[in-house]
This record gives structure tokens, sequence and C-alpha cells, in this order.
């Protein structure tokens, strides 16, 4: 098993890492809160990438993982970690302007219980970016997609500003419904769940690199609290969960992108440890922050709230645990 | 990055796959069982079929494999070791029943050791001679600097006096390792040098220790007035810290691999243990086992990730986390097995406890692998003041 990025993949990691850097600062994340065009622009630069929608796994991961160290708003995730698979399963013809970032999109899948299982609910539910992306997919039993525009939606707040997220009204007058094969709708779902880990494993890094930074610049009783061994630990316990989550993401994203065995129990695994690197950095990264990082003014709660956004969505690590456990034994 | 091992790794692991199935003593087979070796007679420490098996190993190049044949190996590539290391673990398979003479005397001798005292190396890796280590001592522990049995240079020998402790196998070594202080007026880490003994000399009292279990692997060992000649020094005199780093360092990247390996039988063993029991079906119990199950498998990616960057040629931080990780996760897996068997959790009665009691005694015995070798706390500091960068802690 060989974790090592090859030249080109260490090249989009790079150039995501700096286009991102420099697109989707702070103050963009703060005008996105009350006007979300705030984010068009960045969406002129994410669009050159939507063809990750389309190749493999482990490179669309590469830069999730960026687009959540600075938890980049707007269609780029729904597009292209659900919406441009989904069409791929189903053979669709807007694929190609979907992954030649012509055209934006979202799936709507999960009904009242929030879980991401085809259902036949009227009101689905948290479906990101529904009112501003061309092209809403919704999936019903069968499992079966209905591509609509424009549908009725409701805004659900939620302490995630960075994820918009919507209740979809399934319309009766929606267009006919185009039946998917069970399996590579549940890939499309993988595929989605790995990338947003990966992008929860970015969000966690960022917290977990503001809260190191912190420790060593913040002097109390004379010396950097970075110094003292209660300070020390705690970062040293979010550095593994840090580490061990951005490994079982890139261990599921190879193993998707093998079609081998193991990529389902993978994917709950990955699932699972990115949500509890990312609320970990999240909380003692408030913590180490002390008062400052309670503030509306300090950005760290920019991140704190899109690593429980993140959390919250695609599933729970409990409920990754039942579905690993149903897996296992 | 690809997940699968390429064809020429897989000819290498049939090889190896073909001696163990010709090889492996029978006896092996239970040598990594759940609660390691404590329950072993004290009598039997290092038994003669493992003896045999470490010897059989070194004659056909498997002992250490990226060593070359004179010492047990067959020049291998990090890659094939770490498939070495992974296959043995996959089968509990151990190569040794007594590590220092293998993995820490015969790599410290091949790096600071004199012409003579390479030639001890063969013989340690093969298992002829049982070494000791002379490490910890009542007063250093995770403090290893702070030792002070003391080494006095008279003519052309060393007098050695005072007290080493958790001394693993020392009732069945015939040489140790033992680490002295020469310059009591130096700074404790340089007034250190390195002696080897011979265990039968004049002077050594060796009183097993009991652990925990009940059991004796390890012992204090004490020294009155024991002479050991000038060339037993290792290296240079007062310059002896730096050789307690000394271990396999070709292997340190995939050592984490019977780690692991263990925490995935022992979880297995929960899964056994819960459906014995009828709890397998209870939703808590399930979630809880899926969750150890979880930390355990992205802790094997984070072990291969690690060793990635090694075979890379970068140091890789991973492993710092890797002792850390498994060993706390170790204790968890080991108590959650004596929560599951309710009020008859301490029940140490083979008639009326779950399997001989040994998820209590392998409970007890995990905190050796926290405490041992750097504990949790000792792993931590490193973590964050090398990978992470941090002040020292004043």
């Amino acid at each position: 098993m060989d974790f090592t990025l090859s030249p080109d993949q260490e090249l989009l990691r790079d150039t995501a890492r700096q286009l991102l850097g420099r697109e989707c600062p702070a103050e963009l994340l703060r005008a996105h809160i009350d006007d979300p065009a705030a984010a068009d622009a960045l969406w002129l630069h994410l669009r050159d990438f939507a063809a990750l929608g389309d190749g493999p796994l482990t490179d669309l991961c590469l830069f999730a993982e960026e687009t959540g160290y600075v938890a980049a708003p707007g269609p780029f995730f729904p597009t292209a970690a659900l919406f441009s698979p989904l069409l791929g399963a189903l053979g669709h013809e807007l694929l190609a302007p979907a992954v030649a970032g012509e055209v934006t999109g979202t799936v709507a899948v999960a009904g009242a219980d929030g879980v991401w299982r085809a259902n036949d609910d009227g009101v689905k539910t948290f479906v990101p970016e529904a009112d501003r992306v061309d092209w809403v997919a919704v999936v019903s039993s069968g499992p079966a997609v209905t591509l609509v525009q424009s549908p009725s939606v409701r805004r659900v707040a939620t302490v995630d500003f960075s994820r918009r997220m919507f209740e979809v009204e399934v319309g009766s007058d929606a267009g006919p419904a185009q039946s998917v094969d069970p399996e590579a709708f549940e890939t499309v779902l993988e595929r989605a769940t790995v990338a947003l880990a990966a992008e929860m494993a970015g969000t966690a890094r960022r917290l977990f690199d503001m809260a190191l930074a912190y420790a060593k610049e913040r002097v109390q009783f004379d010396v950097p609290i970075g110094s003292f061994q209660a300070i020390q630990h705690k970062l040293a316990d979010v550095a593994l969960d840090l580490e061990r989550a951005t490994s079982a993401v890139y261990y599921a994203a190879m193993a998707v992108d093998a079609k081998d065995a193991d990529r389902h129990r993978a994917t709950h695994v990955a699932k699972a440890a990115a949500g509890t690197a990312a609320t970990r950095a999240a909380k003692d990264g408030i913590q180490i922050h002390g008062g400052i990082g309670y503030t509306w003014e300090h950005d760290l709660h920019l991140f704190i709230r899109h690593a429980y956004g993140s959390e919250a969505w695609l599933g729970t690590r409990d409920w990754h645990h039942d579905r690993l456990a149903e897996l296992l034994f | 990055m690809q997940l699968a091992w390429g064809p020429e790794e897989e000819a290498f692991r049939a090889e190896l796959v073909e001696f163990l199935d010709e090889h492996v003593p029978h006896e092996a087979d239970a040598g990594f069982d759940y609660a390691d070796s404590g329950e072993r007679d004290d009598s039997d420490l290092i038994p003669a079929w493992s003896r045999a098996w470490q010897a059989t190993l070194f004659d056909h190049g498997w002992m250490i494999p990226a060593y070359p044949p004179e010492l047990g190996g067959r020049n291998c590539t990090p890659v094939q070791t770490l498939i070495y290391l992974e296959e043995m673990a996959r089968r509990r398979v151990p190569r040794s029943l007594h590590f220092p003479g293998y993995a820490i005397v015969a790599p410290s001798l091949l790096e600071f050791g004199s012409d003579d005292q390479r030639e001890l190396v063969p013989a340690a890796i093969r298992g002829d001679t049982i070494w000791c280590i002379g490490m910890s001592e009542p007063n250093a522990g995770s403090d290893l600097a702070g030792l002070s049995t003391r080494a006095e240079v008279h003519d052309d020998q060393f007098v050695v006096n005072g007290q080493k402790v958790w001394t693993s196998y020392a009732m069945a070594a015939q040489k140790c390792f033992c680490y002295v202080r020469t310059d009591p007026s130096a700074p404790k880490h340089k007034g250190i040098s390195l002696l080897i003994l011979d265990m039968e000399t004049p002077g050594i009292d060796i009183r097993p220790l009991r652990h925990i279990s009940g059991a004796a692997n390890f012992a204090e060992v004490f020294f009155s007035d024991v002479v050991v000649p000038r060339e037993n020094l290792v290296g240079t005199l007062n310059d002896g810290w730096r050789i307690t780093q000394g271990s396999l360092a070709h292997e340190r990247a995939g050592l984490w691999v019977e780690g692991v390996s263990r925490l995935e039988t022992t979880i297995q063993g929960l899964v056994n243990l819960a459906t014995r029991r009828g709890l397998i079906d209870d939703p808590i119990v399930r979630r809880k086992l899926a969750e150890l199950s979880e930390r355990a498998a992205s802790l094997r990616a984070l072990g291969y990730k690690g060793f990635s960057s090694y075979a890379q040629g970068s140091s890789a931080p991973e492993h710092s986390f890797m002792k850390m990780a498994t060993s706390e996760l170790g204790k968890e897996v080991w108590e959650y097995g004596m929560e599951l068997q309710g009020a008859y959790s301490a029940v140490a009665d083979p008639d009326r406890g779950e399997e001989d009691g040994r998820w209590v005694m392998g409970f007890f015995m995990s905190f050796a692998n926290t405490i041992a070798g750097g504990s949790s706390e000792i792993q931590r500091n490193i973590i964050a003041q090398r990978v992470l960068g941090l002040p020292r802690t004043r």
C-alpha cells in the first residue's frame, strides 16, 4: 500500500492550496454569511477543477482537503462530489457540461430523518446550495432520479455558514424519473462521503494549525503557553486524531478507486475518523485559544462551525459506526 | 497512491509463506497469545522450541531480512521488510521470545562496537546468546539519563556498583548491555558509558521481580564491585547516551504492524466474547465494538502512510504516534472485554469466569505497553516538541 503522491497529485494539491489560500480568505467567509453571492468569484476559479468530479476519488480528496482547510462555500462540493458522480451513474448528458464547470448542481436524497437513503418523502432535507445551483437531482426510492430546476426550497439555518442547507419540496410536476443502478448509486454516496471526510480532515488541519500557532505565540506566566505540558499533550492528541483521519480518508479513496472489497468498511471508517478529528480539533482549538477563541471577531468559529456542520451531514459518527457494525458482525 | 503491492512484492510474500508453512513450530502459533508471555512458567522463560525457531529463521535468512545472510537476513528492501513484518504479525508468529539481543544489542554493536564486539552480533541475532539491557533504575525511569549505577576506572578495568530494575530476561541472560555513570561531575547526559557485562561475573545478584499478573520475566539486578575488563567498553568513554537511541532503524518504520495486528485480533476476541454472552445484538455494544474497530483500522492506515514517507526517505512523524496510539487503544480494548462480562469482569476462577480471566489479566498486562519503552506521556512530549515544534517544558 503506497500513500506517496505522484508528481501530478503534488501539483494538484499545491495548486489548490495556493489558489484557495488566495481566493478564499476569512473576509469572503464573513461576507458570504449575509450574501451568498460573495462566493461567486470563488466559483469562477473552482469551476476549472469541476472535472475532479468525474476522475479518481483520491484526486478529488486532495482538492477537497484544501477546500475544507479554507471552509470554501459555494457550489463546488455539491457539484463535484455529488451531482457529477450521480450524472455519471445515470449516463446523463449533463455530465459533460457539469465537469466542464458550465453548470452547477446538487443532490437531494435524505427525507425527514436526515439519512441519505433513497426514499419517497415529500420533502428532502439537508440539500446544500439548492437555491443557487442550476439543477437539483432529486432521488426517490428505486432509486430513481429526477432532475429539476428551481424547485421550491426553504433555507434551514445551521451553524455552518460555509454550507448553506435547504429543504427541497418534491414536486408532482417534476418530470420523468430515471432509474439508477442501486450499486452505482451506493458508490455515488460513498464517493461523496469520503470526499466530505477529506474536507473535514482539511478543516481539522486548519483548526489544529491555528491552535498550534497560537500556543507558540501566546505568552502567559512569562512563557508561551505551548511550553506547558497540559497544552502540549492536548495538541499531541489532536494531531494523532488528525493524522489517523487523514490516513483513513486516503485509504478509503484508494479502496473506492480500486473497487476493493474493503471500500464499504473503509468509507465508514474514514467519515467517523474525520468526525472525531474535526470535532476534537474544534473543541480543543477553542479551549487552547481561551477567551479570544470564543469571540465573533476571531476567525476560529468559522471553522468550528464548518466542522460541526460537516459532522452532522452524510451520517454522523454514530451512524457510520452502526453501519460499520452491520458490515463487521 | 495505490492500494495493492506489486507482483514482485507478492512473490516475496509467497516465498515467505512457503517457508513459514514448512518450518513454523506449532508452539509459535500460541506465542502471541492475547496475554503475551506473562502466564508462562518462570523457569522456562525462553523455551527450547523458541530458541530452535529463532536459529532456524537466522539460518534461512528470515530473522532480520534487511541484514545480509551472515547476520540472519537476505538484504531485503524496506517494502519487503514491511511485508515480512506484516505476514509474521498476521500469523501471530513471534521471531523470538527475547528481543534485547537482536533488536537492541545487535544494531548498537554494529554501529558503535569494536571489531571484537561486532563478533558478538551473529550469536545475539541467532539467539545463541541471551542478552539483557541494564537501563532503568529505581530513580531513573522516564528520566533515564538520571541513572546512578557507577563504574570507576581502576587500571585496566571498570568496577561497577549500583542497581538496575525492570531488567527483562535477566534471569536467563548470559550478557548484559549495561549503562553506567563514569563521570559523576559531568552534566547527566555526558557522563554515561555503555559496558558489556558477563552475567557470570562475581558480584551480580539477580532477584526476579513479579509483575502484576504474578509472573516474572524481569528482575532487579544488583552490582557489588563487579569487575569489567576495559575492552568491554562500547564506543567512547562518557559517550554512551547516544547509544541508548539504538534500535533496528530499518525496521522501526514497520514495527507498528505487530501492534495493530494484535489490536485487530483482540477486537475480534471481543466480538466473539459479545456473541457468546448474547450481547452482540445490543446496539450500544455494537456501536462500541465498531468504534474500536474504526480506530484500529485508521491506525493501520496511518502506519502505512508513515511507511510510505519512510520508504521515500523522509522522516515520518506518523511513527511517533503509533506506539502511543496502539498501546492506549489496547488498554481500552482489554478493559472493554472486562466490561462485557458485567459482574463476572473481575473473576479469575477458570471455572466461573470467561476464558481463564484472560480479559482482566490482559487489561492488567496492557499497561506494560503504555509504560515501557517510553510512557504515553513521554511519547506526547516527544510529539509536541519534536514533531509539532513546541518549546521544551521547563
